[in-house]
């Protein structure tokens, strides 16, 4: 903790940034923080409370930080590749952002709730995620940690999806999705949905209906789906942010298995790897058209 | 309001025959916004085009709908219809009730009914449509012509025979290709450097050729019409402004041991060496690989030898020489890169899957060889002045054993295809080896003699009836050395019982390949190519000459196997082709090409990654400051070829197909469904 506070003050110091973005106590858990002297760089937090994805900070769009001056911010290995798919779709520029990785063993299934990190109490995104710390980064703060060995309900539940029939399952996202309510939570917290206008608004024509029943929900779960093929960095901020308790990480996780299956691709954190869905190859066999 | 006139087709019987062309006039009358709507016997006849421009005329048509064939048959036909009777051309549209319906049902009703909704969706489309017009851009009349053997040359010298200028690319030191090792040709058995010498000079002396041996295209941008290509070229180590080709250095440099690239190893080169002695251009190159001095510089010690310096009496030989890079602008370029022999035994340039014929022995055994190491003995100029001798001792061989089919026809080794040109070939060797060689045996494995071609069968029939070459139905299994001799071990399929020889020479007719490196050549110039690295063309029978990237062309072996009047005649239609193309003052292109929405694009591109044409640039949008707001995606619309894959890719929707909108396909999808 000390190490990232000294770090973040050296970099305001410097100049080398004018705001770390980073995470400090809140009123319920910890909260984003945008630290710009010393005083608030000597707030600054990291421990398993720390869920949230900063990645979307770095989005031009979001003014009231883009006015703040060259950022940096602190990074988990998820948000890294985050970051790392923001400088790929040339939304960021590498050289315009400072990167703190920090060493992660995974963050709280609850942040909220608090606690300490154990086999139960881990999210289950970590239970899979074989990154400790991150090659994208100017500087790394942290002690080295361990992985937790935990089974991943998340890839169970999606193995017994799997074994369903198509009419169980189509039943059970029905029930899923019918909760929806078109917030569009896990649209603004998802750090590779920056769009200027979403698909989803638009209305000459309107693909996707914007009222919230079967139909509508349907087609917008497909569309992010369909979006984040190749591109989710599985940093389980849409389901963190769902306030219906939507599963969306059974659907992202389904779509990164199936893309890892087709094309061999992981998201990772290094920027000059294309992902898929930005990609044509003349020698793609495309042996999956028939 | 939208007034649209829709025209049913019945084709003679071809659609009429299944469906109620009438009954669908009728149902598309009734359309909201369909001003009128007939049917007619023969829509593309005179009579039914004057329907139609009466129809526009009469009825002030906003757009047309012609359910008829495929737009691929008649659009053209239609839009000119409706354009000279004052409608803009990109109004009217065709609904497919032919291909897409009468051809491929056999239930009037339904096939009616479907004819019906076929025609009304394409009615709400082109409500939707908006006047286009054609896009016209400029031509640059100067082609590029890549590859200098007989196909490049034939497509060099058409063109600039017709007119235009030519630059000529070689990647080898001198120009004549595959063919300027061939001793003679078939079937007439004329010489070959006879024939192509001749044309090689003509191509040198040209005053519209530029020739650039020694060289390599680097990379291409733009598009038909306006193409910018940089080629290297590779440092030769001569100064060609100095060189006078007199052979003085060749002679001079000590390190003569090499194995002739031309000579495919059975002849030696000096380190400083002009390939063959009809080479053009006549100029030396150094092989820096093995070049005494350069190997000595490359380790950071002195200049070991002078020797070609000093024989140099112009002093054009310069070391310091670096690749320089030159950029042409051209309207037209033409691929005839060639090809390449299987190399048995051998790492296959990438291609994993092709292995095999190990029991060969070629590369082992000094007397198995390959085609074209046969026809470099047979050739006059040859290593041994056209004797046929045996490479390990210089005997001159009693028997020698031909087999067909090393590589090609035999998908378990990697290549299914025939290469072509060997059944002609491998006759030909047992004809001028028993020419040359009389009490000689000459026996040839076969699968099937492929001799379909003017003078072909005669040619082959002539080996086998007249000049006494045994040819045995079968393949070979195994060869080996067994003292002097190669023991050739196979089955005669024909006689029912194994067949044995033993061989002074074997010569293997291995299958043709393209050239290496052509895999990164086609993604240079956008163009597709089969899994074995053979250029498509853009349609097997009607468009042979043709790629799918518009003004580029391809002609002989790197499309497909080829022999010489093949490459020869594919090279004079890519002439002829481009040509065609330099006849024009503008180019005309379809304006169904995408645009971007810059007020949407996020500016992930995407869609440049995916463009297969690279039509997509950036583009910078700026207030009235100059300040760069967002840089966003634009679309060349000369090099767009309409393929739609960005639109498919943008995920904002910010990328539309003109002619093809979102909202057009929307409306189209309405119409089925409501």
């Amino acid at each position: 903790m000390t190490e990232l506070r000294e770090l973040a003050k050296k970099l305001l110091a410097e100049g080398a940034a004018k705001v770390v973005i980073g995470w400090e106590e809140g009123p319920r858990g910890v909260r984003p923080a945008f630290a710009t002297d010393a005083a608030a760089a000597d707030r600054l937090v990291f421990d398993a409370r720390c869920a949230h994805d900063l990645a979307p900070y770095l989005d031009r769009r979001r003014v009231h930080v883009a006015k703040l001056g060259r950022p940096a911010v602190v990074v988990k290995p998820c948000d890294a590749r985050a970051v790392a798919g923001l400088i790929r779709e040339t939304q960021v520029k590498r050289e315009d952002v400072v990167l703190v990785g920090v060493r992660c063993g995974g963050v709280l299934a609850d942040p909220e709730a608090g606690g300490t990190l154990s086999a139960d109490t881990i999210a289950d995104r970590c239970r899979t995620c074989d990154s400790r710390e991150t090659a994208l980064a100017d500087h790394v703060v942290g002690t080295p940690v361990e992985p937790l060995a935990a089974p991943s309900r998340r890839d169970a539940r999606v193995a017994e999806l799997d074994a369903m029939t198509p009419a169980q399952r189509w039943a059970f996202w029905q029930g899923e999705l019918a909760r929806c309510t078109r917030c569009n939570a896990c649209r603004q917290v998802c750090p590779l949905c920056y769009c200027d206008r979403c698909m989803a608004d638009k209305t000459q024509p309107q693909w996707i209906e914007s009222s919230p029943h079967g139909r509508g929900n349907l087609s917008w779960h497909l569309l992010r789906a369909i979006h984040l093929a190749g591109r989710c960095v599985d940093c389980g901020e849409c389901e963190r942010a769902c306030p219906s308790g939507i599963p969306l990480g059974l659907i992202t996780r389904k779509v990164a298995s199936v893309v890892a299956d087709r094309f061999g691709h992981k998201p990772g954190d290094d920027p000059a790897v294309p992902s898929p869905i930005g990609t044509w190859r003349s020698d793609d066999p495309q042996e999956f058209i028939l | 309001m939208a007034r649209i006139g829709v025209f049913v087709c019945h084709c003679g019987e071809n659609i009429g025959r299944t469906v109620d062309c009438h009954a669908v006039a009728e149902a598309l009358g009734q359309v909201p916004g369909v001003a009128h709507a007939v049917d007619y016997k023969y829509m593309c006849s005179d009579p039914g085009q004057q329907l139609i421009k009466a129809a526009i005329a009469e009825k002030q048509l906003t757009g047309v709908v012609v359910a008829a064939c495929s737009p691929h048959m008649h659009e053209k036909t239609f839009r000119r219809a409706a354009s000279s009777a004052g409608l803009n051309p990109f109004t009217c549209e065709m609904a497919n009730v032919r291909e897409h319906c009468s051809w491929i049902h056999e239930d009037r009703a339904s096939a009616t009914a479907k004819a019906i909704d076929l025609s009304r969706m394409m009615v709400e489309k082109v409500k939707r449509n908006v006047p286009l017009s054609t896009i016209r851009i400029p031509v640059t009349r100067r082609a590029l012509v890549i590859g200098g053997g007989i196909a490049g040359i034939q497509a060099a010298l058409d063109i600039a025979d017709g007119g235009a200028e030519v630059v000529l690319v070689e990647k080898a030191p001198s120009i004549g290709g595959h063919m300027s090792q061939l001793s003679e040709t078939f079937p007439t058995l004329d010489c070959s450097q006879c024939i192509l010498t001749p044309r090689m000079v003509e191509v040198y002396q040209h005053p519209r050729i530029r020739l650039m041996s020694w060289s390599e295209v680097e990379s291409v941008e733009g598009y038909i019409g306006n193409f910018k290509v940089t080629i290297r070229k590779k440092a030769r180590g001569v100064d060609e402004d100095k060189c006078n080709g007199c052979g003085a250095c060749t002679r001079a440099c000590p390190n003569k041991r090499i194995p002739s690239e031309f000579d495919c190893g059975l002849g030696k080169r000096p380190a400083i060496y002009v390939p063959f002695p009809q080479a053009v251009p006549n100029l030396p190159v150094v092989d820096r690989a093995r070049c005494t001095l350069l190997i000595a510089r490359s380790k950071g010690k002195k200049d070991a030898c002078m020797k070609c310096v000093e024989a140099c009496q112009r002093g054009a030989i310069d070391f310091e020489q670096k690749d320089r890079f030159v950029t042409e602008e051209v309207g037209a370029i033409v691929v005839a890169t060639g090809y390449q022999l299987y190399e048995i035994g051998r790492d296959q340039g990438g291609r994993k899957d092709l292995h095999g014929y190990g029991e060969y022995g070629y590369g082992t055994i000094p007397d198995v060889i390959d085609g074209m190491q046969f026809e470099r003995l047979a050739s006059a100029s040859g290593p041994t002045a056209g004797r046929i001798l045996r490479p390990s001792d210089g005997r001159e061989p009693r028997t020698i054993v031909f087999l067909q089919c090393v590589g090609s026809r035999d998908p378990a080794k990697g290549i299914e295809y025939c290469s072509k040109i060997c059944c002609m070939y491998v006759a030909k060797h047992a004809m001028l080896y028993r020419h040359k060689e009389n009490g000689g045996r000459a026996v040839v494995f076969y699968m099937d003699i492929r001799a379909a071609g003017k003078g072909y069968d005669e040619f082959t029939r002539r080996a086998i009836e007249e000049e006494g070459a045994e040819y045995v139905r079968g393949r070979v299994s195994r060869m080996y050395r067994d003292g002097d001799v190669i023991k050739v071990v196979g089955f005669d399929t024909l006689g029912g019982e194994p067949f044995g020889v033993d061989a002074d020479m074997v010569v293997l007719a291995t299958a043709m390949r393209p050239q290496p490196g052509i895999e990164s050549l086609a993604q240079k110039l956008s163009v597709s190519y089969d899994r074995h690295g053979f250029i498509n063309e853009a349609h097997p029978k009607l468009r042979p000459v043709e790629t799918n990237t518009a003004g580029v062309f391809v002609a002989g072996a790197c499309q497909a196997p080829r022999d010489i009047p093949d490459s020869v005649s594919m090279a004079s239609a890519t002439a002829s082709k481009v040509l065609g193309l330099f006849s024009n003052e503008m180019l005309e292109r379809e304006p169904t090409v995408a645009r971007v929405d810059a007020a949407i694009c996020a500016g992930c591109f995407h869609c440049e990654r995916v463009c297969p044409y690279g039509a997509v640039t950036h583009m910078e949008v700026k207030d009235r400051q100059g300040n760069v707001l967002k840089v966003v995606a634009d679309v060349n619309p000369g090099v767009c070829q309409g393929c739609g894959t960005c639109v498919a890719t943008c995920p904002s929707k910010s990328v539309e197909l003109q002619g093809f909108t979102d909202e057009q396909v929307w409306a189209q999808i309405q119409a089925f469904l409501g």
